[in-house]
C-alpha cells in the first residue's frame, strides 16, 4: 500500500509538472493551429536561464526565477514574432517542422552552456530546503513535488479566471474560436498570438524548473521529459485544456505505477520490458489511445469536406 | 523534330524516364563524373559522397511516403535503424554478446529493404485510421518504441552505449576489405564502397522516377491531394497506403543497411529521435514531392561538415572565437536551413533549381 501511494504521489507530482507543458501546447494549437514542438527547449532555456542568474551570477534565488520566467515569456514572443508569424496560413505540418527547426537552434546553443556536468538550480528555502522531503506514513513526498502540484492547481485557476473574466482571456477565445470573425471584431488578432507564446513560454519555463530543479538537475537530456508533456497532448486531444490536464494526469500516473510495478508486470507477463520502460509506457498509450479515439479523449472531431 | 525537344507524338516518349537528349546527356555526364570522383578526391570527401548517397535513398523512400502519398513519417529513421540490425545480424560476425551469420552481401542486402519493408506493413494500419499530425505523433511515438526495442535487444544490437560491428561487405564471395586492382590503379574498400553506394543510389532514384509515372505513383498524388477524393474515385485507401509505408521503408532497410558498413559500428543510440527528423528536415531543405529534392538535401546535408571544416580551416582566427564546436555549427546551420526554407523557399533547393534552369532556359529574355 505505501509503495502504491507513493507511486501516485510522484506520479500526481510529474502530472502536474506535464499539464504545465501541455497548457502551452494547447493554447498554441488552439489560437493559431500550430503544433510547436519548441515547448520543450523553451522548459529547459527557462531552467538555464533560472540556473546562470541563481549558480553562476549568485543572485538571490527569487530574483533569478522571476528572471528566467519573464525573459522565458520574451523568447517565445521573439520566436512567435519572427519565425511563426510570417507562417500563418500555411499546412499545419510545415509549421511544426519549422518549430522542430527552432527546437534544433535553442537546444544546441543551450546544450553547448550546459556543458557536460549537470547544473543545479539553486534552493528558493535555504533553511527549509528545496532538496529536502516529508514523510507521511512512509510515503516520502519531496518539498518540490508538493510545490509542483500546488503551482499547477494555481496556474490552471488563474488561467480560468484570466479566460472568463478578462478582455484579453476572451478576446483570446474568441481568436481560437475563429480567426477572421474576431478580427472583424476588432481583436487584434497578432497581438493575441503574441500573448499566448508568452503566456505559453512561462508556463513551460515554470516546468522547467520543476523538472531540473532540486536533485534532478539541468542536464542536456532534461528536455526528454519536458517532450512527455506531447503524449498528454494528444491523449487528452489537441484542442482541449482539460484534456490537456487528464492527459498529463494519465501520463504522469501511468510513469509513476510503471516505475514502481515493473518487476511485478515483468513476473507475471513473463518476459523483461527493459530498462527505462516507463518513460516509454506514456507514447505507448498515446499510440493505443489514438488508434481508438483519433482525436483524443476531448478533442473535438475534425469534420472534412471533399 | 530536330531543334524542338518538346514536341513528343506519343505518350510513351512524353512519359519516358528521361524525355529529352539533354536530360540524357547530363543524366550520362553526371555518373561519369561521379564515377571519375572516385580517382580524383581525398578520402574524406569519398566518406562524405558515400554518405550522402546512402542517405539520399533513405529520403528517398521519406518522400514517397509524405511527399508522393501525403502520409507524414517521422520515425523514417527506426525504418533505417530496422535495415542496419538485419544486415548486421545476417552478414555480421557473430561475437559472444551478439548474432551473426555472416552471410553474402547477395543475401542480406535485398532481405534487409524486405524485413524493413514488413515492419513498414504492420505499421501502415494506422496510417489508414490515422491523418495529418495525429499520424505524425503515432509515428512519434514509434521512435521512441523504435530506440527503447533497439537498446533492449541486446542479442542483435549489442545494446544501449556498446553496439556493434556491422555486416561484412562481401558480394558473391569478393571481400571488399581486399581492395580490387584496376590496372596500376588500387581501388580501397571506402572507393569500392563508395562505387557501390553510387549503383544503390541510381538504382533507386530511377526507381521513384519511374514510381512517379505508374498508377501507383498517380494513386499515391491522389491520395496526397485529397483522400476522400481519392477514395470516390475508386482508389483502395488501405492498398495504397499500405503500399507507400511499405516502399518507403523498403528504401530505408537499403539505406541503412548499407549505411553504417563505411564506419563500421552502429550504437543503439544513434536512432534517436533528431535522427529521423534528420531526414524529414533533408526532405524539406531538398523539394518535397520531387524526385531530384531528396537527392539534393541529401548531398546538402552530408556535405555540410566537410564544407564547415574548410571554411573554418580558412577562417582560423575566427573559428577560435567561437565557443561553438564544428558539430554544434552544424547543428545550428540545419536548424537555420529547415526555418529559411520553410519561411521562404517551401519547395526546397529543388525550387531554387527549377527557377534558375527555367530562368536561363528563356534567357536573355524573362519568360
Amino acid at each position: 500500500m505505501t509503495i502504491f501511494l507513493q507511486a501516485t504521489a510522484e506520479g500526481l507530482a510529474l502530472g502536474a509538472v506535464y499539464s504545465l507543458v501541455a497548457i502551452g501546447f494547447v493554447l498554441i494549437y488552439k489560437a493559431m493551429d500550430v503544433l510547436s514542438f519548441a515547448q520543450p527547449a523553451l522548459a529547459v532555456v527557462g531552467a538555464g536561464i533560472i540556473s546562470a542568474f541563481a549558480i553562476d551570477r549568485g543572485l538571490p534565488f527569487w530574483l533569478s526565477m522571476i528572471v528566467g520566467v519573464f525573459f522565458t515569456g520574451i523568447l517565445s514572443l521573439i520566436i512567435e514574432r519572427t519565425f511563426l508569424r510570417p507562417m500563418v496560413g500555411e499546412p499545419v505540418f510545415s509549421v511544426a517542422i519549422l518549430t522542430i527547426g527552432i527546437d534544433i537552434l535553442l537546444r544546441t546553443v543551450l546544450d553547448n552552456w550546459i556543458g557536460l556536468n549537470p547544473r543545479y538550480l539553486g534552493d528558493p528555502f535555504p533553511n527549509f530546503g528545496n532538496f529536502g522531503s516529508l514523510t507521511i506514513n512512509g510515503v516520502t513526498l519531496k518539498y518540490l513535488e508538493i510545490t509542483a502540484f500546488f503551482t499547477a492547481i494555481l496556474v490552471i485557476i488563474l488561467l480560468s479566471i484570466f479566460f472568463k473574466k478578462s478582455k484579453y482571456g476572451v478576446a483570446m477565445r474568441a481568436t481560437s474560436f475563429d480567426q477572421e470573425a474576431a478580427l472583424a471584431q476588432g481583436i487584434d488578432v497578432g497581438k493575441i498570438f503574441g500573448l499566448v507564446w508568452f503566456i505559453a513560454g512561462i508556463l513551460a519555463s515554470l516546468a522547467g524548473f520543476f523538472i531540473t530543479g532540486g536533485f534532478n538537475t539541468l542536464t542536456q537530456f532534461s528536455f526528454i521529459s519536458a517532450l512527455r508533456a506531447l503524449p498528454a497532448v494528444v491523449i487528452g486531444g489537441l484542442d482541449s485544456i482539460p484534456g490537456a490536464v487528464i492527459g498529463s494526469l494519465i501520463i504522469g500516473l501511468t510513469q509513476g505505477y510503471v516505475a514502481y510495478y515493473q518487476l511485478s508486470i515483468e513476473s507475471v507477463i513473463g518476459f523483461s520490458l527493459g530498462s527505462g520502460f516507463s518513460l516509454l509506457a506514456p507514447y505507448l498509450i498515446m499510440f493505443a489511445i489514438l488508434l481508438v479515439k483519433p482525436d483524443g479523449l476531448f478533442g473535438t472531431e475534425e469534420v472534412e469536406r471533399v | 523534330m530536330r531543334g524542338r525537344p518538346n514536341l513528343f507524338v506519343d505518350y510513351k516518349k512524353e512519359s519516358a524516364i528521361l524525355s529529352n537528349n539533354t536530360q540524357k546527356f547530363w543524366f550520362t555526364l553526371m555518373i561519369i563524373f561521379s564515377l571519375g570522383l572516385v580517382f580524383v578526391a581525398s578520402d574524406y570527401w569519398i566518406l562524405l559522397l558515400t554518405t550522402a548517397f546512402l542517405i539520399a535513398v533513405a529520403a528517398w523512400g521519406l518522400n514517397i511516403v509524405s511527399g508522393f502519398a501525403g502520409q507524414i513519417s517521422l520515425a523514417h529513421g527506426v525504418f533505417v535503424g530496422i535495415g542496419t540490425y538485419t544486415s548486421a545480424v545476417l552478414g555480421g560476425v557473430a561475437t559472444s554478446y551478439v548474432v551473426g551469420f555472416e552471410l553474402d552481401m547477395i543475401i542480406w542486402l535485398p532481405l534487409s529493404g524486405i524485413f524493413s519493408a514488413l515492419v513498414g506493413l504492420m505499421v501502415a494500419p494506422v496510417a489508414v485510421r490515422l491523418k495529418g499530425l495525429n499520424l505524425g505523433l503515432v509515428t512519434l511515438a514509434l521512435v521512441f518504441i523504435g530506440s527503447h526495442l533497439f537498446s533492449n535487444f541486446k542479442t542483435f544490437t549489442g545494446g544501449a552505449g556498446l553496439g556493434r560491428k556491422t555486416a561484412k561487405v562481401v558480394l558473391l564471395g569478393f571481400n571488399f576489405e581486399n581492395g580490387l586492382n584496376i590496372g596500376s590503379y588500387f581501388l580501397e574498400k571506402n572507393q569500392l564502397l563508395y562505387i557501390l553506394a553510387l549503383i544503390v543510389c541510381i538504382l533507386c532514384g530511377l526507381g521513384v522516377k519511374n514510381l512517379t509515372r505508374s498508377r501507383t505513383g498517380r494513386a499515391f498524388s491522389a491520395i496526397r491531394d485529397r483522400d476522400i477524393a481519392a477514395e470516390a474515385i475508386g482508389i483502395n485507401l488501405f492498398k495504397f497506403k499500405s503500399s507507400a509505408f511499405a516502399l518507403s521503408s523498403f528504401y530505408a532497410g537499403i539505406a541503412g543497411s548499407l549505411l553504417f558498413t563505411v564506419s563500421g559500428g552502429v550504437e543503439p543510440g544513434q536512432f534517436n529521435l533528431l535522427y529521423s527528423i534528420t531526414f524529414v528536415a533533408i526532405v524539406i531543405i531538398g523539394g518535397v514531392g520531387t524526385v531530384l529534392g531528396p537527392l539534393f538535401g541529401a548531398l546538402f546535408f552530408s556535405l555540410l561538415p566537410g564544407t564547415i571544416q574548410t571554411v573554418l580551416h580558412s577562417l582560423e582566427n575566427f573559428g577560435q572565437g567561437l565557443s561553438l564546436s564544428t558539430g554544434q555549427i552544424e547543428r545550428v546551420i540545419f536548424g537555420l536551413f529547415i526555418i529559411i526554407f520553410l519561411i521562404f523557399e517551401p519547395r526546397g533547393l529543388w525550387g531554387i533549381w527549377f527557377r534558375l534552369r527555367n530562368y536561363f532556359k528563356a534567357w536573355p529574355f524573362s519568360y
